[in-house]
This record gives C-alpha cells, sequence and structure tokens, in this order.
C-alpha cells in the first residue's frame, strides 16, 4: 500500500464522527461597505498610497513627477506607453530591470486595500509583479468589492486563475527588532490610481 | 539509548539572564497581542468568525479523506503534480526527486514550518543542493543555525546587533550596523541574484482549498511569490490538515489569520495558486508526518485546526519569558507544547509544564482550540505514561498525599508559616524548589483562613469535625 492510500486509510479509520460536524453555510459577516473611502483607509493603514492626477491630470504626466529617477516603466495596459510594453519583457531576469510597473486590476476589496492581480493582468510574466521596484494600480471604484467574504463568493478570477495574488499595500518584514519596514523583497511602493 | 526530555527550564533560565533580550522579546511579542487586540474590537462580528472557524475546521477534519481526494482531483486537472508524505524521510525524498529530475542545484524557498518539521535542508544539503532561505527572519536564522524561535517572525528573539553581527560574517556588511533598515535592505540586495538565478522555488501554504484544487499562501515580504513565481519549478509542501472545503471559506480565516498573528488586516500578500504558470511546473507536497494519528486521539485532535497564526505565543507569559528556542522544538510556545508531545512523548514531556495554567492562549485562539485544557490533559497522559520528572513526580506524590487529607494538610500549612519565616534561604530556595529560583517566596500569613474560621465562626464545636470535611 502507498503512503496515500496508507494516509487515506489511518485519517478514515482516527476521524471523528463526521455526522457530529456540520458544514456550517458560507459565512457573509461585517461591514458591507464597498465604498472608495474604506478602500483608501485600509490601503494607506497595509503602507500603499493614492497616485492623484496632477495639474495635467493624466497618468504618464503623474507617473513622471512621483518617479522621477525611473529609467524603465513597464506597461501592462494598452492605455498607458511608459519605456517598454511588458509583452516584451521576455524573461524574469529581464523584468528585474523594471523601475516602475503599471497593470490595471479587475477588482480591489475595500475592507483591506486590497488588489488584485493574475497572469491574466501579467501577461503571464507573474514574476514581473514582484521585481519591479514600484508598481502603479490602475482601480475603478465600480470594480471595488466589501470585504473578504464577498471577494471569494463573487469573484469569478478565484476560479480560473493559476495565479492570483491579492497585493495589499508593498512587501514590507519587522523581522529586525520589530521595525516595520515598507519594501522588503517584493516592491517598495504600491499606488492606486483610480480611472 | 532513551531519548532526553528538553531541558525547558534550564534554557529558560539562560534566557532570563540576558536582560536586554529578554526585555524586548516579552514588549514586542505584548506589543503584537494588543494590536491584535485592537483590531479585533474594530471587528463586532469577531466571536463569530472564530466560531465559524473552528466549525468549518472540525468539519474538515472529520472528512478529511474525502476532502483531500477532492483536492488532489481538482489540483491534478490544473495540471498539479500531487505527492503524498507519511514521514518526514518520504517528504525529502520527494522533494531531492523532483530538484533531482530537473538538475536543480539551487533552490529557493519561503517560510515552511512543515520543511522544519521534515528538517530538510539537513537531508538536501549533503545532496548537492543549495538551499537558501529568502524569508528576512528565516534567513537569519538560517545563518545562525538556530530553529525558527516563532513560527511567525523567526528571528524576534534578536537584536540589531545580532543582526549586524551575522550579516557582517556573511553579506560582508558593517559590523557595527545599528539601522534595521540598511540590514534589510543588504537582505534584498544578498538575496535578488539568488532568486534570479535559482534553479527551483519551493513555499509552504496557509490553507488547501478541496473544491478548487488551489493552495493559499500568506505572506508578508514578497520573498514568497518571487519563490514560486522566477523559477519554472515551484514545489509547495503542506500538512494534511490545511485544507478548507470552499474557497468561500478563505473569507473567515484570512480575516482572522493576519489580525490574530500581528494586528494587521491582512498579510501584505494573500497568494492563490491553483496551477503552474505558463511554461513552468507546479508540485504539491501533502505531509502526514504524525497528523493522521494525532486526529485519533480524542483528547488532542483539535489541535489539527491550528492555522499558525502565533497568537497564543504572543500572549503566553511563559513563552515570551523563556523564547521558543527554549522549547527545543520545531513548534514552540503553547500550541508546539501540545503538539510537539504527538512527535516524541518523551523527549518533549517537558513542554505541558511550560505553563502557567491562565488559559489566555485559549481565549486568543482564532479556531478555539482548548489549548490550555489540552496543556492539562497532557500533564495528566504524561504521569499516566511515566514521563514526568524524578523531583516533579515526588513532590506532586507528596502534595497528593497531603491535600487528600485535610488533617494532615493544616498541620503542614501551620507548619509552613512557622517555617517561611524561620528556616533559612539555603533550605527554602533550593533544587526542590524550582519555583523559588527567579521568584520570592510569599509573606507567611499571621493567620491561615481556616484557623481565623475556627476560632470566629465555629465557637459551637463542630470544628471537631473537620477531619471528616
Amino acid at each position: 500500500m502507498g503512503s496515500r492510500e496508507t494516509i487515506l486509510a489511518t485519517l478514515r479509520a482516527n476521524r471523528p464522527d463526521p455526522a457530529a460536524h456540520p458544514l456550517p453555510p458560507v459565512a457573509m459577516l461585517g461591514d458591507m461597505d464597498a465604498g472608495k473611502a474604506r478602500f483608501e483607509a485600509a490601503l494607506h493603514l497595509l503602507g500603499g498610497q493614492i497616485l492623484l492626477p496632477d495639474e495635467e491630470g493624466t497618468l504618464a504626466s503623474a507617473i513622471a513627477k512621483r518617479f522621477p529617477d525611473a529609467n524603465v516603466i513597464c506597461s501592462a495596459v494598452p492605455d498607458f506607453e511608459g519605456t517598454i510594453r511588458l509583452e516584451d519583457v521576455a524573461s524574469p531576469q529581464q523584468a528585474a530591470a523594471t523601475d516602475v510597473l503599471v497593470v490595471r486590476s479587475p477588482f480591489g476589496i475595500a475592507e483591506m486595500g486590497s488588489i488584485f492581480l493574475s497572469e491574466a493582468q501579467l501577461n503571464s510574466l507573474n514574476s514581473a509583479a514582484h521585481l519591479t521596484q514600484h508598481i502603479v494600480v490602475i482601480l475603478s471604484e465600480q470594480n471595488l468589492t466589501a470585504n473578504m467574504h464577498t471577494a471569494y463568493a463573487e469573484r469569478p478570477e478565484f476560479h480560473t486563475a493559476h495565479y492570483g495574488v491579492l497585493m495589499s499595500g508593498p512587501s514590507a518584514t519587522a523581522d529586525i527588532q520589530g521595525v516595520l519596514i515598507r519594501g522588503a523583497q517584493g516592491v517598495r511602493s504600491l499606488s492606486v490610481w483610480w480611472e | 539509548m532513551k531519548v532526553k526530555p528538553v531541558n525547558h527550564a534550564k534554557a529558560a533560565e539562560k534566557f532570563l539572564e540576558d536582560a536586554p533580550h529578554l526585555k524586548f522579546h516579552d514588549e514586542r511579542l505584548w506589543d503584537m497581542r494588543q494590536k491584535r487586540d485592537q483590531q479585533m474590537h474594530l471587528l463586532p462580528e469577531w466571536q463569530d468568525l472564530r466560531t465559524r472557524a473552528s466549525e468549518i475546521k472540525e468539519h474538515t477534519l472529520a472528512n478529511l479523506p474525502e476532502y483531500l481526494e477532492q483536492f488532489e482531483a481538482n489540483a491534478k486537472k490544473n495540471g498539479i503534480h500531487v505527492h503524498w508524505a507519511a514521514d518526514a524521510a518520504e517528504h525529502n525524498r520527494i522533494v531531492s526527486e523532483i530538484l533531482e529530475k530537473h538538475g536543480a542545484k539551487s533552490l529557493i524557498k519561503s517560510k515552511s514550518m512543515v520543511t522544519e518539521e521534515c528538517d530538510m535542508r539537513a537531508y538536501l544539503e549533503p545532496r548537492g543542493v543549495t538551499v537558501t532561505e529568502t524569508d528576512l527572519g528565516e534567513r537569519i536564522q538560517q545563518l545562525d543555525d538556530q530553529l525558527p524561535s516563532h513560527i511567525v517572525v523567526p528571528a524576534v528573539h534578536k537584536l540589531v546587533p545580532d543582526v549586524a553581527r551575522i550579516f557582517a560574517k556573511n553579506y560582508n556588511t558593517d559590523p557595527n550596523d545599528d539601522s534595521p533598515q540598511s540590514l534589510a535592505e543588504a537582505q534584498r540586495m544578498a538575496a535578488r541574484p539568488v532568486i534570479l538565478t535559482a534553479d527551483a522555488g519551493m513555499t509552504g501554504g496557509n490553507f488547501l482549498v478541496a473544491e478548487t484544487g488551489t493552495f493559499v499562501v500568506c505572506t508578508n515580504e514578497g520573498n514568497a511569490d518571487l519563490s514560486a513565481t522566477v523559477p519554472g519549478l515551484h514545489i509547495a509542501t503542506l500538512g494534511i490538515e490545511r485544507l478548507v472545503p470552499r474557497m468561500a471559506d478563505l473569507g473567515v480565516f484570512v480575516r482572522l489569520l493576519s489580525r490574530s498573528a500581528l494586528g494587521s488586516p491582512i498579510t501584505q500578500y494573500t497568494t492563490h495558486f491553483r496551477g503552474p504558470q505558463k511554461g513552468g511546473e507546479m508540485h504539491i507536497v501533502l505531509v502526514d508526518n504524525g497528523r493522521s494519528a494525532r486526529l485519533g486521539m480524542e483528547e488532542f485532535w483539535t489541535s489539527l485546526k491550528c492555522i499558525r497564526c502565533g497568537a497564543c505565543m504572543n500572549t503566553c507569559p511563559v513563552y515570551r519569558r523563556s523564547g521558543g528556542l527554549s522549547y527545543g522544538a520545531v513548534y514552540s510556545g503553547p500550541i508546539g507544547a501540545i503538539i510537539d508531545p504527538t512527535f516524541n512523548e518523551r523527549k518533549y514531556s517537558t513542554l505541558p509544564f511550560a505553563s502557567t495554567m491562565n488559559g489566555s492562549c485559549t481565549n486568543v485562539c482564532p479556531v478555539k482550540i482548548n489549548i490550555h485544557e489540552q496543556l492539562y490533559k497532557w500533564r495528566r497522559v504524561l504521569a499516566e505514561h511515566h514521563e514526568l520528572p524524578f523531583v516533579k513526580r515526588e513532590i506532586m506524590h507528596m502534595a497528593g498525599k497531603l491535600m487528600g487529607q485535610p488533617t494532615l494538610y493544616r498541620t503542614a500549612i501551620n507548619g509552613t508559616e512557622v517555617a517561611l519565616s524561620t528556616l533559612p534561604r539555603f533550605i527554602l530556595y533550593n533544587w526542590l524548589n524550582p519555583w523559588g529560583k527567579h521568584r520570592e517566596l510569599p509573606q507567611p500569613v499571621k493567620q491561615t483562613f481556616h484557623s481565623w474560621y475556627k476560632k470566629n465562626r465555629l465557637k459551637d464545636g463542630k470544628a471537631s469535625k473537620e477531619g471528616e470535611a
């Protein structure tokens, strides 16, 4: 008997009575506010930022102002140019040279200030979202869902994507004497641009 | 040869001698506990979430074989290779074979308690595989050749100068660097080239979803996502108890996990892996290593509900003042003390005694494991199995006799007052009284409650019946 069969057989012999432990209905609890203000407050708490339009009002000018030293600005969206398109980035090694990656997220979660990305938004180069120094995420207010319960219940991406990440602010660590550092090993900053 | 029990008390004593480390450790963990409380108070539904989480986990454990089969079928359908490991040795063999097949010599990994449980690095390295931990805290521990001292913050027992010393030795940084920011940056700069050239990546995982064949990894540093997505080969190791039935059940657990662990609403990254990336290969190793046996332990099976948040450790006064390493086990703190004896009853026989039984661990547990009750039950089991140390056993034996007989007890108590006020210190504070090592014994009272009651309330002679009480 292989390990699979041994493990399953032991579990069958040892488990508590299934009838005594029914599955509760799917939880739908807590604040159901899916508003922009709630999202922004949560995003700030987790170290993320809102990229505001400058006097020119375009995403390009806001990025140029916010990241004046950026050499490689990589775009994963059709409506923004950048210096290189993600489709033209062939490998993680090449993606590692990116200063700013611009992507569009299909939805955000108001409770957590989280944005979702999958291979569909990253042209299947998933590592690009983590190798870039900074990430700018285009998000629409209409695509906010209230909390984790509504997100998992409503969003089809969780059932279709092979790789689906909820990013909540930039990478962070507090592993050295409890000091919180934003910008650990993944992105140093995460900014949301409302469209 | 008989295994020696871990001498937790002695290791804790050493930890207590180092005042700066002790003070930071105690305060840092208590701060995490307070941040957890703040988050809890923001959610009126907190107790409902805990109840729901507990119910989902108990249901899943009672139906684990069916859910594992469902998970396996869905994961395979999505193109994931699923492996089953009965124990640590089999787990390490499976991982080694996958790496060998790909000619992989360098493995980058994120933190995984299961790989610690299996002591995987020690198995792979002599076989020519360089394993690099990419989580900052875990990397510090790897470079210092220590186990993680906490399941969420592995190097929480270290101060900035400790990290500076370790990094200076390994990364050629300034040994006097006193900035956590620049030390963290040194880790980023050292890890990046290793990540970009690695042959394979490995992660642990927090949840398995039966309905979709997904596994979920909750982290903060971004290193897990880098380890999983940069190399073409991703191996994930998870315990078989990590399952939840439905995708929608994750809502309950994700809302509880990081709030309980660090007091942040969610981890910076919550990543759902449902299949290999384009051109890549993905493997999952489902690890038993004693879990299926634990499911059959009537008083202890609910410890399998644990989602490894570490809240019980942060709140535990013994853990905070003894440090994770003093437990001498992969899992430390209250949760460690109730699961470690299932791995080796003799070796970890001392751990269930590392508790004041205050019940705080149970109160903060997001999946409602009755941790302090299980600590008590383990003490009973260990006593029955004769795994108590000599002094503890003899003292308990004497105490049992004493407390079983009221007359003897009262005589002894009256005697204690005389003893405490008159006996020299070397008789009161010696090896038979470990309690007195770092504490002062209480001031003796002038009169016990019983003698006061006898004098003031029982004037009609009923006191003569005391021996029958």
